[in-house]
C-alpha cells in the first residue's frame, strides 16, 4: 500500500483524468480530448461569417459545420511530478480548406519550482488571455471567443519557448510570462491564395494579476514578419491589372516583409460564484500601410442558473483611417487602396446565447450575434459581395465535449 | 412487515443524509509543519495556482472521487463553484499545456492513504474523518 501511495505521488499522471470515461493510460502517458460539433448560418448572403481569418470559407445563408467544428487529441507524457511532455493534434477547417490535422502544440515542460517554469518546443499563442484555449469550446461560455477581438488573430500556435514565473504579492499573485519563437503557420490570404508566415518571429509577454474573483492581465506580443504577402498572386488571379509588374517594385512601402505588428492588450475577468464578467481591450499596429492598425474590446457577463448559463456580450472593433502611400502611375493608387481596404473593418457585434451543461463534459450551447457594421467593414468577413451593407445576424448551435 | 422495515428504512435514509450533509474540512498530514492554510492558499492549490506551502515545499493537492457528494460540497464551499465548472476551469488548463490538475484518489480510503503516506499533501475530509493522523489546516464557516 506504501509503495502503491509513493508510486501515485510520484506520478501523479497515474490517476489524474478530466472523467471517469475509461481513459487509455499507460504508466506516465495520459491521453485527453476535446471537441465541438457546431453549425452556423446567417441570414445574409453577400458574405461569409468566420471565426478567424485562418479560415478561408465561412457561413453563409445555409448551415454549416465548418466554422466551430473541430476535434482535438491530446498525450501528456509525464517523466517525473516536474517534467512533462505534450503533444496536442487538432483537426479544423483551415486556410487549405481542409479538415487536415495539424500538430499544435509538442513541448517539455519543466517546473524548476512552483514559482518558475519553462516550455521549450511548439505551443500555442498567448496574445490575449484566453487566447491559448480558444479552440477549446467546453472550457469557454460561448460558442466561440469574439471575432472582433481574437478573429485577427492568425497565429496559433510558435515554435520556440517561453518562462512564467508566479510570486505572491499582497494577498493576490503576480505571474509573467515570456515568449519567443517562430511561426510554422499559413494563412488564409484571398480564396485559394495563403499567405507562407513560415519563419516570422513573435515575441511577446504578459503580467498577470489575480486577487480573489479578480484577474488582471496586461499583454504584449509583436511579430516580424519573414516572407511577402502574396499582393501579386491575389493581382494575377484578378484581371492582372499591372501586366505582370510586381506590385512592390510600384508602392515599395506596401511591404509586409521584415516589418513589425504590435498587439498590445489589457484583460479583466471578475469570476464569482455564478458570475462571471470578462472585459478586454486590443490596439494592433502595423509598421507597413497595407494593414490599417486597429481597435477591438468586448464585455461579456453571465450568470450561471444550475445546469444552465446564459450569457449577453457586446464588441467591437475598429480600423484607424491612415494616410496611404501614393504613386504617380496611373491606377496604382486605386489598387493600393482596394488591397487596404481589406483589411478595415468598423463593427459591434452584440451577442446572446445559453450554455446547458446537460451532462458531464458536455455542454450544448445555442447562440445569436448581430453584426452591426457599415458597408466598408469587410475584414473579419470572407468573400463579400457588392450589396453587402455591413449588417448580420449569425445563428449558432454547439455541442462541446472533453474526454 | 411495513412495521418491520421502517427502522432499516429510518437508518438508511439518516446514513445517506449523514453523506450529503457532509462537512468538508482542509487537511494535512499530522507530521507537516503547515499550521494553518489561508482559503486564498487553498484555492491556489486545487486549482493550480500556485502549488508553495508556507514552510516551502511544493505542495500536492488530493482530490476526492468525482462522484463523492464531498468533492462538489469542498468546491461549492471554496470558490461557489459547481463540479462542472471546475472540469471547464481544468480543460482550459490541461488543453493548454499548463499546471496538472489535483491527484485523483479512487476512493475516499485511497485519500487518506495518500496523506498518510506524503508530508506535502492537502486534501478535504470529512470532519468525521479528520483523525489525529491528520491537521485541520482550514475550516468552512458553517
Amino acid at each position: 500500500m506504501g509503495a502503491l501511495a509513493a508510486m501515485s505521488l510520484s506520478c501523479p499522471s497515474l490517476s489524474w483524468s478530466l472523467g471517469d470515461a475509461a481513459v487509455p493510460e499507460m504508466p506516465g502517458i495520459s491521453l485527453h480530448g476535446f471537441g465541438t460539433l457546431g453549425v452556423t448560418r446567417s441570414n445574409n448572403e453577400t458574405a461569409e461569417f468566420i471565426r478567424d481569418l485562418s479560415q478561408s470559407r465561412g457561413a453563409g445563408t445555409q448551415w454549416t459545420a465548418k466554422v466551430d467544428s473541430l476535434i482535438g487529441l491530446q498525450a501528456n507524457i509525464h517523466f517525473s511530478s516536474s517534467t512533462e511532455a505534450v503533444l496536442q493534434t487538432v483537426s479544423r477547417h483551415h486556410a487549405n480548406e481542409s479538415y487536415q490535422p495539424e500538430l499544435a502544440w509538442a513541448f517539455l515542460r519543466h517546473d524548476f519550482s512552483p514559482d518558475l517554469s519553462l516550455r521549450r518546443g511548439r505551443s500555442g499563442t498567448e496574445f490575449y488571455m484566453l487566447g491559448d484555449s480558444r479552440q477549446v469550446g467546453y472550457s469557454n461560455l460561448s460558442v466561440r471567443p469574439p471575432p472582433d477581438f481574437y478573429g485577427s488573430l492568425v497565429f496559433s500556435y510558435i515554435d520556440g519557448l517561453d518562462v512564467s514565473a508566479t510570486q505572491p504579492v499582497a494577498a493576490g499573485l503576480l505571474k509573467g510570462k515570456l515568449f519567443a519563437g517562430r511561426s510554422p503557420e499559413k494563412s488564409s490570404f484571398a480564396p485559394g491564395i495563403s499567405w507562407d508566415l513560415q519563419g516570422s518571429t513573435l515575441v511577446g509577454g504578459y503580467l498577470d494579476y489575480l486577487r480573489g474573483p479578480w484577474q488582471v492581465r496586461l499583454g504584449h506580443a509583436q511579430v516580424r514578419f519573414k516572407n511577402e504577402s502574396p499582393i501579386d498572386t491575389l493581382l494575377q488571379a484578378n484581371g492582372d491589372p499591372l501586366s505582370g509588374v510586381p506590385y512592390l517594385s510600384l508602392v515599395p512601402e506596401m511591404a509586409m516583409a521584415q516589418r513589425r505588428a504590435q498587439f498590445s492588450s489589457i484583460g479583466v475577468v471578475y469570476d464569482q460564484g455564478p458570475l462571471n464578467v470578462q472585459f478586454m481591450l486590443n490596439q494592433i499596429k502595423h509598421d507597413s500601410p497595407a494593414y490599417t492598425d486597429s481597435k477591438a474590446g468586448y464585455l461579456q457577463a453571465a450568470y450561471r442558473f444550475g445546469a444552465v448559463t446564459p450569457y449577453l456580450g457586446v464588441s467591437r472593433s475598429l480600423s484607424d483611417v491612415e494616410a496611404l502611400p501614393t504613386s504617380v502611375i496611373p491606377g496604382v493608387d486605386a489598387i493600393t487602396q482596394s488591397l487596404v481596404s481589406h483589411s478595415f473593418v468598423d463593427q459591434h457585434t452584440y451577442t446572446l446565447g445559453g450554455r446547458w451543461d446537460f451532462e458531464k463534459n458536455l455542454a450544448l450551447k445555442a447562440q445569436v450575434d448581430w453584426v452591426r457594421g457599415t458597408p466598408m467593414s469587410v475584414f473579419l468577413l470572407k468573400n463579400t459581395l457588392p450589396g453587402w451593407d455591413g449588417n448580420m445576424t449569425v445563428l449558432s448551435l454547439a455541442l462541446d465535449f472533453v474526454f | 412487515m411495513m412495521k418491520s422495515m421502517l427502522p432499516a428504512l429510518l437508518v438508511v435514509l439518516l446514513v445517506s443524509g449523514g453523506g450529503v450533509n457532509a462537512e468538508p474540512v482542509v487537511v494535512v498530514n499530522a507530521a507537516s509543519a503547515v499550521r494553518q492554510l489561508s482559503k486564498d492558499e487553498v484555492v491556489n492549490i486545487f486549482l493550480g495556482r500556485y502549488r508553495r506551502l508556507p514552510n516551502g515545499e511544493t505542495a500536492i493537492p488530493i482530490d476526492q472521487p468525482e462522484s463523492s457528494a464531498l468533492r462538489s460540497d469542498f468546491y461549492r464551499k471554496l470558490v461557489n463553484k459547481d463540479l462542472n465548472e471546475i472540469n471547464a476551469y481544468w480543460a482550459r488548463l490541461i488543453f493548454s499545456g499548463r499546471t496538472s490538475p489535483p491527484v485523483q484518489a479512487a476512493s475516499a480510503a485511497e485519500v487518506t492513504t495518500l496523506l498518510v503516506g506524503s508530508v506535502s499533501s492537502v486534501a478535504y475530509l470529512d470532519r468525521s474523518q479528520a483523525d489525529n493522523r491528520f491537521r485541520i489546516v482550514l475550516e468552512f464557516p458553517p
